[in-house]
């Protein structure tokens, strides 16, 4: 009863939240130039003067009016899906049409390290925290302390190195691809209706996996499945690193509690202590970082898919920023940051069903 | 004299329920052995209050870890003894679970054998709870914060009370017309008040709910026929259609593991005393039951792993009326909401209070309590020192009461000890040692007591022991008390008290009566 209560308050408070972070995108917007927000509106060639065409770009964007009427105006656009226009190499039209496109393809990206890696995390964790200082722990802590100091994009390169097909010639572990979303040699030669070889990405999902699943195009799912795979790797290597540390951690801690004694001295067996008396409590200070290590892999995410050539949304906000595409940027911003309140509120949500003296 | 000693010792030890011997606890540490359990014996009988009392850091609450075997390990451990609970010697295998091999102080190597050791925690687990239970200091750090009160009970009796909790549902559902009738006759036999008898009968059929409405047609004084059909209809409408079959192999598969496990500590002693033959004959016995369990009720595990809910939900809704009865045991109001709740929700009062009903929850026949009532206001220490002492008379059950506060011993304890730097110095009747302190540490700690009673000008100063509790890795070699003790003698600092027995139930282990000292 008092969960569904946290709950119910807990959505309430996404509407500030959200509402917050569109003023910092705002702001963030308004602290360009004003010269820069209507270039895309200018046209050098069409003999008009450019004082005249700004004129009416600052009109048409409603630059002429006070700040806080400007920000009404962003907002109603924002929740119009006006989010303006972006032109880069990669991709030229509405941002929102663009974000439609990439988006699929980061989230999962993120959602298949972080479920991975979670569900990685929490038996080995439970496994060596339940035995500090032995062999298996050392080696964990070796491993975790390892990959959570690494740089990702150097963990990438490495797992390029290693299993990367063709990197080094005649290296049997060379088996995945090092780039891309999938073969273009499983695409026949006349495309099937569902994959657009303009934009080189495939419907409904824009995810070639599950698209290719949900037209039983078995030949492309296993290609693209084998794409997917160093991506995902890295990703869950570094996310793996930091959870198994606070997972060891909060178990270490929560053995030597008063009250792992007392379920001991009901009898309750081994097994049972830990999995549990202790498990329980040390998930509790694992999930509190858990959101913060998802913002963590939202920028590692950036990152990985430049470096895997995985077309997403971080590649697209990175090429919005080379080429001074200000509405890309504000777009993408305001996208990771929808993105990290709703891994915040699952976080939160999943707190407070294991941690019951959070449902005040 | 001695032999009449020995006479009065094993008619002692005839109605002990614990009896630890000679226990030796060291913490191996990285600045040195500390020696916390030097040689400790006591005996608590059955039905009584002993008291263990002494300053902080003297061993009280290492002596009631001791007993439990939850020595954290590393750094510490049992290293001698041996505590015999209900007969049974819980550290028989003892020297065979490590060998400590002590090169320096600080260098000791502890080589364990992790096969024997699980086996040995595994028979321990059967035994803490079932038999021993404890309750802590801090109530408020003893109870699991993510757990609700329940569940914490709950686990309790559905760790050691599945074949009482299937006998009783068996025993409800199949209670006739003519099981009623029989509790009629009964009742109308009894002259004085029949509600200790009603509370028994609706324990014993697993019906309490019925109790006070029973109670009720009782009193009403109804004629025969009428009682008797109220009766039925508030006792059968307790019922709740358990598949009794089902619930019959459950309890038979639960015996047989508890049969099991008789026949796991019986090997265990075997093992101790090097009885060949009999481990021998008992190993093999273990493995036909194993192999028949096997047979018998691979289908049942089987399907229970799968389908835990149909298989669990009897016994959880058994184990759930078991705890909030416990919790109106412990006095606590609204039981039913507390039994739902988490321990954050409650005072420190009701948290102590849950603790108790949990240490009860398997009917265990001793208690120890270390120090409960130290983290309480001084009204609710009250309020639980009170519950336990009811408790143990209603209960019959033995309480190791451990505190250093010598009030609450002189109003709880029948027998008690004072410790002193992992030592029993004093042993013996309460009012005896009270009246009379032989010990020159009982004496001074006695003398530390401010009283109300004594005005006299001279004596308004408070006395207090010189300096402080030794350092347990270093300790005083002879007496541990010796250095701060006003009576000190040669023969002190050279070698160790007995413990002795100098009056009727009143033993000393000190130089000025009894010169007898350890090996």
């Amino acid at each position: 009863m008092e969960l569904k209560y946290y709950i119910i308050r807990r959505l309430l408070l996404l509407i500030p939240t959200l509402l917050g972070l569109v003023l910092l995108v705002f702001l963030l917007m308004r602290m360009f130039p004003d010269t820069y927000l209507i270039a895309r509106y200018i046209n050098p060639k069409s003999g008009i003067p450019y004082s005249v065409q700004a004129e009416q770009a600052r009109a048409a964007l409603g630059l002429n009016y006070p700040i806080f009427i400007q920000y009404f105006f962003y907002l109603k656009s924002l929740f119009t899906g006006n989010w303006g226009y972006m032109s880069t190499p990669i991709y030229s039209g509405p941002v929102l049409q663009g974000i439609e496109l990439y988006f699929p393809s980061t989230l999962q990206l993120s959602i298949l390290a972080t479920i991975l890696s979670v569900a990685i995390a929490i038996p080995l964790g439970t496994y060596i925290g339940a035995r500090p200082n032995s062999l298996a722990d050392q080696l964990g802590r070796i491993f975790s302390l390892g990959f959570y100091a690494m740089p990702i994009f150097w963990l990438a390169l490495l797992l390029q190195i290693l299993l990367g097909e063709n990197v080094i010639p005649g290296n049997p572990l060379g088996l995945f691809p090092i780039a891309g979303k999938f073969s273009l040699a499983s695409i026949p030669a006349v495309p099937p209706p569902w994959f657009n070889p303009s934009t080189g990405l495939t419907g409904p999902t824009h995810l070639p996996l599950l698209d290719a699943i949900i037209h039983g195009d078995w030949q492309l799912a296993i290609s693209s499945l084998r794409y997917l795979f160093l991506p995902v790797v890295t990703l869950t290597l570094a996310l793996l690193a930091g959870i198994l540390r606070f997972i060891r951690a909060g178990m270490v801690d929560a053995s030597n509690q008063e009250y792992v004694k007392t379920a001991r001295s009901k009898g309750v067996p081994e097994h049972l202590v830990i999995k549990r008396h202790i498990r329980k409590n040390a998930l509790i200070p694992t999930v509190t970082i858990l959101g913060l290590l998802f913002a963590s892999l939202l920028g590692g995410v950036v990152v990985i898919e430049e470096v895997f050539n995985y077309f997403g949304i971080g590649v697209l906000a990175l090429n919005a920023v080379y080429n001074l595409a200000i509405y890309g940027v504000l777009g993408t911003t305001f996208i990771f940051g929808v993105t990290l309140m709703a891994a915040n509120l699952i976080v939160d949500i999943a707190y407070a069903f294991i941690d019951p003296r959070i449902r005040y | 004299m001695m032999e009449e000693e020995h006479n009065q010792l094993s008619e002692v030890s005839k109605d002990a329920y614990l009896r630890a011997e000679n226990l030796v606890t060291k913490f191996f540490t990285s600045k040195g052995i500390v020696k916390a359990l030097d040689g400790v014996s006591l005996t608590v009988n059955k039905g009584e209050i002993f008291g263990l009392v002494g300053e902080s850091g003297c061993g009280k609450s290492v002596t009631a870890t001791s007993i439990m075997d939850l020595i954290p390990d590393p750094p510490g451990r049992i290293v001698s003894g041996s505590i015999f609970i209900d007969n049974y010697n819980i550290l028989n295998d003892l020297p065979k679970l490590a060998t400590i091999n002590v090169k320096s102080e600080t260098d000791v190597i502890v080589k364990r054998n992790k096969k024997l050791i699980k086996r040995h925690n595994f028979v321990i687990s059967k035994i803490r709870g079932k038999k021993v239970a404890m309750i802590f200091q801090e109530p408020a750090l003893a109870l699991n914060p993510v757990l609700s009160i329940g569940q914490q009970i709950s686990e309790n009796i559905l760790l050691h009370n599945r074949v009482e909790i299937s006998n009783s549902i068996i025993r409800r559902e199949s209670l006739s017309e003519s099981d009623i009738e029989e509790f009629y006759k009964k009742i109308k036999a009894i002259n004085d008040d029949f509600r200790p008898f009603v509370n028994k009968w609706t324990r014993l059929y697993a019906v309490p709910e019925a109790e006070e409405e029973m109670e009720n047609i009782l009193k009403s004084g109804a004629d025969e026929s009428y009682a008797l059909k109220e009766l039925k209809e508030v006792v059968f409408r307790q019922k709740r259609g358990n598949n009794l079959s089902l619930i019959a192999m459950m309890r038979d598969y639960y015996k047989v593991e508890e049969f099991l496990f008789e026949l796991t500590l019986k090997l265990m002693e075997a093992e101790s005393i090097n009885d060949t033959t009999a481990v021998a004959r008992l190993a093999r016995q273990i493995d036909d039951h194993k192999r028949a369990i096997k047979a018998r009720f691979s289908g049942f595990l089987f399907a229970k792993k799968f389908r835990r809910r149909k298989y669990e939900r009897v016994f959880e809704e058994e184990a759930r009326r078991r705890g909030i009865e416990l919790l109106t045991l412990v006095n606590i109001a609204e039981p039913g909401r507390v039994y739902d709740a988490y321990p954050h929700e409650l005072s420190g009062g009701m948290q102590q209070r849950a603790m108790i009903a949990m240490a009860l929850a398997s009917n265990p026949q001793m208690l120890i309590a270390d120090e409960p009532t130290t983290a309480l206001d001084v009204t609710t220490q009250a309020q639980i020192l009170d519950l336990i002492r009811d408790l143990n008379k209603v209960t019959g059950s033995s309480v190791l009461f451990i505190t250093h506060d010598l009030a609450v011993i002189a109003e709880m304890c029948q027998r008690l000890g004072v410790m002193y730097a992992g030592n029993l110095v004093e042993e013996g009747n309460s009012s005896e040692i009270f009246k009379n302190p032989l010990h020159p540490y009982t004496t001074g700690l006695l003398s530390s007591i401010p009283r109300v009673d004594v005005k006299s000008k001279n004596e308004i100063k408070l006395e207090s022991i010189p300096g402080s509790v030794p350092n347990l890795i270093s300790p005083p070699p002879g007496c541990r008390f010796h250095p701060r003790c006003k009576f000190k003698m040669d023969i002190c600092s050279e070698k160790k008290p007995k413990l002795m027995t100098v009056e009727s139930n009143h033993k000393v282990a000190c130089f000025i009566y009894s010169k007898e000292s350890e090996d």
